[in-house]
């Protein structure tokens, strides 16, 4: 017998699962991705290095800006640019944008909900209407910091290879100065929200992330060191899902805030290093469903780090030069920390600059088998204890821990 | 009190920014449901089994079966049908990857085939006759805001029919194609987005797709042309957002 979940809700695409049960008993679980495919490697094919980062924008809207800096990254590293401190602080902003914009999307709009029993915010917001605008305060402040630094609020064009079109002005670094600071109170408010949610999904053994904290030069894992992805991370097609599945070392992972937070609290701000120790022994058991928690405590992080990144800014003055590119043959890879985890671009370039070879891995992508045993464990545990609408809304449940991006990991190709 | 109109967001493959952007109007979203009640919204809530909507906005392109009957199925249970986004209304980045979609997953998923009846991405307007279509990548969330109010007032919404050029005007940007020679699609673009990407002095790539009418792609082709575009990279800017032909 195969029971079919509906389409998921409150998670960004299109996905839906099965449960194969036979005997009365669970016996498999298959994570249906239905978004249609949108070939964006292919569609980078052949195209001038300028236009491909505003193109891979659109592959997703919630971290758009994370497409955009990886695609940078690439192409800068595929001519051997080097860009200074400054491009980089102000790159590293808008990335703290999007994570602020993405983690309280999720949180409080998408899980909240659960935790309070209701099918949506805006049912919930007639009770919790503080909690709801509250959210709602962090995530438009993280989309001014996108709006700023990217050029629009979703698919900005201002991130370019070598610099910006457009650098923010005193004001604006003010502003992101001021507004950090006093939206901090409130991310706190969220950890103790998400700290109390219980364990649920599978305990992942396995954690990966870029070497820095928001990006870096090549991939870091719980047992060995810094690392290329081709060197240990292999993906395979499924006939029933638009999206492909990855394995590290031929074993399944967890990227994302959780990995984040466990691999490199070192480079923690003060108060989520904090908030981090507080729940280290929780967070340490591996559960996806603190996944949740870990991103609470990445809204303190990122505030903190954005007021730093202004003020440091504000400091030293902004030169608003943009570095000159010079085009010749050449491969790169962006590694970068999009909210949800690794998203990785890696581009080959022919002297004329265009693009030759593309391809994507996507945070989505890369927990999908992790997201798939997820499941199955949660199915094997409340099949034939719970009635079917909490078994699924356990499922659903557990899928929203991981705060997929159905739309991202739809794009995977090797060519 | 007036009932409330009941409110459908349905999504298609697409990057879901169209439907994200509805959630960014941030307090004004609670103005809006002081005229609407929202029936079904996928990524916003759980709830949903209406089966009639007095407005439904449709995001993305048509690229599988499972969006083509979802597509189908709203059409028939909507009074009034809006295809929200470039995606929606002329295809978008993902219409323009040319090849037939055999060979295309061939290409990325193996010799496998067609593994989920996939179908080349399309716009919805390609399938179904909508009542109005908003274009955007995405759409300015202003004009949707704008579009819902004067539907929930009985006013027929007004569709722009300007290209990006005279937002610039008005905003007195400098213009980046005469100034910087930067290639900038605004003359033949549909207007809308105030001029968002020259705002950061950069050229416009075509989001809102191609303005029909009095505007000339031919002498935007021959500008480019003359500031040194070569043919093929002019042919493949212009397509980045529709398929047309210049
Ligand atoms: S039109 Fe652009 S923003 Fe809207 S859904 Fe399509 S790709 Fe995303
Ligand atoms: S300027 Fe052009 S590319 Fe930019 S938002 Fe407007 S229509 Fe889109």
């Amino acid at each position: 017998m195969i029971i079919e979940l509906r389409e998921f809700t409150r998670v960004e695409g299109n996905g839906k699962a099965e449960i194969v049960v036979e005997d009365g008993e669970v016996k498999n679980v298959r994570l249906k991705i239905v978004e249609g495919p949108r070939f964006f490697e292919l569609l980078t094919l052949g195209r001038h290095y300028y236009d491909v980062p505003d193109l891979e924008a659109r592959i997703c809207a919630i971290c758009y800006l994370s497409h955009s800096v990886a695609s940078v990254m690439a192409i800068e590293r595929a001519f051997g640019v080097d860009v200074p401190e400054e491009i980089q602080l102000l790159r590293e902003l808008g990335l703290i944008g999007e994570l602020l914009e993405s983690h309280a999307l999720h949180l409080y709009l998408l899980v909240a909900p659960d935790v309070f029993g209701y099918p949506d915010a805006i049912r919930m917001a007639t009770k919790h209407g503080e909690l709801v605008r509250e959210g709602l305060a962090i995530k438009a402040f993280g989309n001014r910091l996108r709006e700023i630094i990217g050029g629009r609020e979703i698919h900005g064009i201002n991130v370019k290879p070598g610099g910006f079109g457009r650098y923010p002005t005193v004001e604006e670094l003010e502003l992101f100065e001021r507004e950090s600071g006093a939206l901090l109170k409130l991310a706190r408010r969220a950890v103790r929200l998400f700290a109390s949610l219980e364990p649920y999904g599978e305990k992942a053994e396995h954690f990966v992330a870029t070497d820095g904290y928001l990006w870096g030069d090549e991939l870091v894992s719980d047992e060995e060191g810094t690392f290329h992805y081709t060197e240990r991370i292999e993906e395979r097609s499924l006939v029933y899902s638009f999206a492909k599945q990855s394995r590290y070392n031929g074993e399944p992972f967890l990227v994302g805030a959780l990995a984040r937070l466990l691999l490199k609290a070192d480079s923690l701000t003060p108060m989520a290093k904090r908030l981090f120790e507080e729940h280290r022994e929780k967070l340490a058991t591996g559960y996806v469903s603190y996944n949740n928690l870990a991103q609470a405590i990445e809204l303190v992080y990122s505030l903190e780090r954005a007021n730093e990144i202004a003020k440091t800014l504000l400091d030293k003055g902004l030169d608003g030069e943009n570095i000159p590119i010079e085009v010749r043959e050449g491969e790169g890879i962006g590694y970068v920390e999009a909210p949800r985890g690794v998203l990785i671009h890696h581009y080959r370039i022919d002297g004329s600059g265009n693009v030759v070879y593309s391809n994507i891995i996507t945070p989505t992508a890369l927990n999908h088998t992790m997201m798939e045993l997820s499941l199955l464990r949660e199915a094997k545990r409340g099949y034939g204890e719970l009635d079917e609408g909490s078994l699924i809304q356990r499922l659903e449940e557990t899928v929203r821990a991981f705060d997929p991006c159905i739309s991202c990991s739809v794009h995977i190709v090797k060519l | 009190m007036m009932e409330k109109l009941k409110l459908a967001v349905f999504e298609l493959t697409d990057c879901g920014g169209c439907a994200l952007n509805i959630l960014f109007l941030y307090e004004r979203l609670f103005d809006l449901l002081e005229f609407y009640e929202i029936s079904e919204f996928h990524m916003a809530t759980s709830l949903s089994g209406e089966n009639h909507y007095d407005v439904a906005l449709i995001t993305g392109t048509v690229s599988s079966q499972r969006d083509l009957a979802l597509l189908k199925e709203a059409r028939n249970h909507s009074d009034y049908l809006i295809a929200l986004g470039t995606c929606a209304t002329h295809g978008s980045v993902q219409a323009s990857v040319e090849g037939s979609i055999r060979k295309k997953l061939e290409k990325v998923y193996g010799d496998k085939g067609n593994p989920m009846r996939a179908l080349d991405s399309k716009p919805v307007v390609e399938y179904v006759a909508v009542d109005f279509a908003l274009p955007g990548c995405p759409y300015d969330k202003e004009e949707i805001y704008q579009v819902l109010i004067d539907i929930a007032k009985g006013v027929e919404p007004v569709r722009k029919d300007y290209p990006v050029c005279i937002e610039c005007k008005l905003n007195e940007y400098e213009c980046v194609l005469v100034k910087k020679n930067l290639p900038c699609l605004g003359p033949i673009t549909y207007g809308g987005c105030n001029a968002a990407c020259i705002r950061s002095g950069l050229g416009c790539i075509g989001c809102r797709g191609p303005l029909p009418g009095e505007v000339n792609p031919a002498s935007e082709y021959e500008i480019l042309k003359d500031l040194g575009y070569d043919d093929d990279y002019i042919i493949r800017k212009f397509k980045t957002f529709a398929r047309w032909e210049p």
